[in-house]
């Protein structure tokens, strides 16, 4: 069988929509390849980690000017994507150990009141999970919660020690660039709403 | 070895850590649980050599510690986190 190839062009479109519309068209499926084409750092990297994800082969990746071409591959021809019985989250996510696998930071401080206080329960409650038995697969920045993560934090020590403990730290792109910490991102990696709500999604969720 | 600090309130040890920050390597932690104190977190300082640690105790008195530990870290077999044993000063 001669493969097919169905080209996608993202270019343009802002975070998530690169993703969710790489998505769409591995579920509706009928080719043996996907390229998708992209002009942002972030559609790339989102578009090339949902395909691993879900399980696709990553073809190639070229890039020429601002412009990159992802060429995906299914797991199998026709793949179909997604059942309609499975979850996204299933299908695109590794296996899921017990306990919490999530703790979502939406904020720079603990709950409501003197962010003096709320800031140093944060501190608090960071190294104490950097001392615990169990530590969580990820943590996700949201909102203020990505200054936590940005150049100049004083939570940065707390944070390098989770990720040396296996921790994956994901920063909400939209939030980076809110608050023009884009480039300040010190610890973990940029990450988007369709990764992350897939996360909270998961269940086994902690969110402070 | 490290030495911790407890204080009479949070305050107070957020004072202490703004007032030695540059004079000594703090960091404001929860109190663990082994130790009892009035206050839920505390200043870790370290890590130091035994003197230092003689000097640190004496700075941090200074700014109002109301207990004091010695604080070692050991291998643990169960673990691979190094436990904490700690050892009150006087």
């Amino acid at each position: 069988m001669s493969p097919s190839r169905r080209v996608l062009d993202a270019r343009g479109l802002a975070c998530p929509q690169p993703v969710i519309l790489t998505r769409k068209a591995l579920a509706e499926g009928g080719f043996s390849e996907l390229e998708v084409i992209v002009n942002t750092s972030s559609g790339r990297e989102n578009v090339a980690r949902f395909a691993g994800h879900a399980g696709c082969t990553i073809g190639s990746i070229e890039e020429s000017g601002e412009e990159t071409r992802i060429v995906i591959q299914p797991p199998v021809a026709n793949w179909s994507g997604p059942t309609s019985t499975e979850s996204l989250a299933e299908a695109t996510m590794p296996p899921v150990e017990p306990g919490i696998q999530t703790v979502f930071l939406s904020g720079r401080t603990i709950g409501r009141g003197d962010d003096e206080l709320g800031a140093l329960l944060m501190r608090g409650f960071l190294y104490t999970l950097t001392e615990s038995e169990t530590v969580p697969q990820r943590v996700l920045l949201m909102n203020s919660g990505v200054t936590l993560a940005a150049e100049g934090s004083e939570h940065l020590e707390n944070l390098r020690r989770l990720v040396d403990l296996g921790v994956e730290i994901l920063a909400c792109g939209t939030c980076l660039e809110f608050y023009k910490l884009t480039d300040q991102l010190a610890v973990g990696r940029v990450s988007n709403m369709q990764e992350i709500a897939e996360f909270l999604l998961q269940g086994k969720a902690l969110s402070l | 070895m490290m030495v911790l600090a407890t204080f009479l309130s949070t305050h107070a040890a957020l004072r202490a850590e703004q007032e030695l920050t540059g004079e000594l390597s703090v960091e404001l932690i929860p109190v663990p649980r082994q130790i009892r104190s009035d206050c839920g977190f505390g200043l870790l300082v370290g890590p130091l050599d035994p003197p230092g640690a003689g000097r640190a105790a004496e700075i941090l008195k200074g700014k109002g510690a109301t207990g004091l530990w010695r604080v070692f870290e050991l291998d643990s077999p169960t673990s691979r986190r190094k436990e904490k044993r700690y050892e009150p000063i006087p």
